[in-house]
């Protein structure tokens, strides 16, 4: 019997060792193994986000957009994690923001090489897989999910 | 990530910080020192969660805390130079009926406080009735009576 209650503890420490090196790898949201990236089919839009979160956490989320110089474009954000989660901040300031249907159409202005970017923040208190969409035009469109642990 | 960052800071500060603060053991706590546990502990939860409260933080918190304390045993147990820093020796403060004072000074006890601790545990009134009194690792004192 002592022998099993010592094997337990044994065992029950290095699956908390592992589970540490998991989290120090990202598994559990903020790391390399939770930073992701996806570019849609032409090249012209590009997102960064996490891939792994925790509910009631912030989350980065990084949108360029290559267009044509010193001319606006018109960004579509769209999903449930638009939707779920809310977006505490968004920089730079969009020229306008409208909502289309569920979603949120920003209009950003471009430098001198035609890219915008825009940095957002959001915080979701929900569980569980939420999907986000991103389009710019009728070509280009990213789809993405996060995960996020309780 | 960076949650199992913080609470490995967290967990090599306070333990400088508390070799710091020496030996003491709970029982000789005064108030005023149980006062001040509970507002390092206030102050450390702030630093250790952030504004994350979600379960998984909280888990991956302690998880890390449990993984560096059964850890850092198993490694004193390997390791007798790194118990000796991270737990300290027993001192001896009363040598046959003789406070050394010098010592007493270095584990700031006075001879009320070994006095006190030779009544308490062994009904002994006087400093000759002594044979050896000991600052334990965990900070008690152990008296062992002159027979």
């Amino acid at each position: 019997m002592q022998q099993r209650v010592w094997r337990f503890e044994r065992v029950g420490w290095y699956v908390l060792v592992v589970i540490v090196l998991l989290g120090l790898a990202g598994v559990f949201g903020n790391g390399p193994l939770s930073n992701a990236q996806v570019t849609s089919a032409d090249g012209r839009l590009h997102v960064e986000y996490q891939r792994l979160s925790r509910s009631g956490t912030t989350d980065s989320l990084r949108i360029t957009v290559r267009g044509s110089a010193r001319e606006p474009i018109m960004v579509l954000l769209d999903g449930s994690l638009l939707r779920e989660a809310s977006i505490e901040t968004l920089q730079p300031q969009p020229q306008a923001s409208l909502s289309q249907g569920k979603a949120i159409l920003l209009q950003l202005g471009t430098s001198e090489d035609g890219i915008a970017t825009l940095y957002l923040t959001v915080r979701s208190e929900s569980v569980g897989t939420l999907e986000g969409i991103v389009r710019a035009g009728p070509s280009s469109a990213v789809h993405f999910t996060t995960f996020l642990f309780p | 990530m960076d949650s199992i960052l913080r609470a490995a800071g967290m967990y090599v500060a306070l333990m400088l910080l508390f070799r710091v603060a020496g030996r003491r053991s709970l029982a000789d706590l005064t108030t005023f020192d149980f006062v001040l546990l509970l507002i390092i502990g206030e102050a450390t939860q702030q630093a250790l969660l952030g504004d994350d409260f979600s379960f998984t933080n909280a888990m991956l918190v302690i998880a890390t805390l449990i993984v560096l304390d059964v850890g850092l045993s198993l490694a004193k147990l390997n390791s007798k130079p790194l118990a000796r820093l991270l737990d300290g020796h027993a001192t001896l403060v009363v040598e046959h009926g003789r406070f050394l004072h010098h010592r007493m000074r270095r584990v700031r006890l006075t001879e009320d406080d070994i006095l006190e601790s030779a009544r308490d545990s062994q009904g002994l009134e006087k400093v000759e009735q002594i044979k050896f009194a000991i600052v334990e690792r965990n900070g008690k004192i152990s008296i062992i009576p002159d027979e």
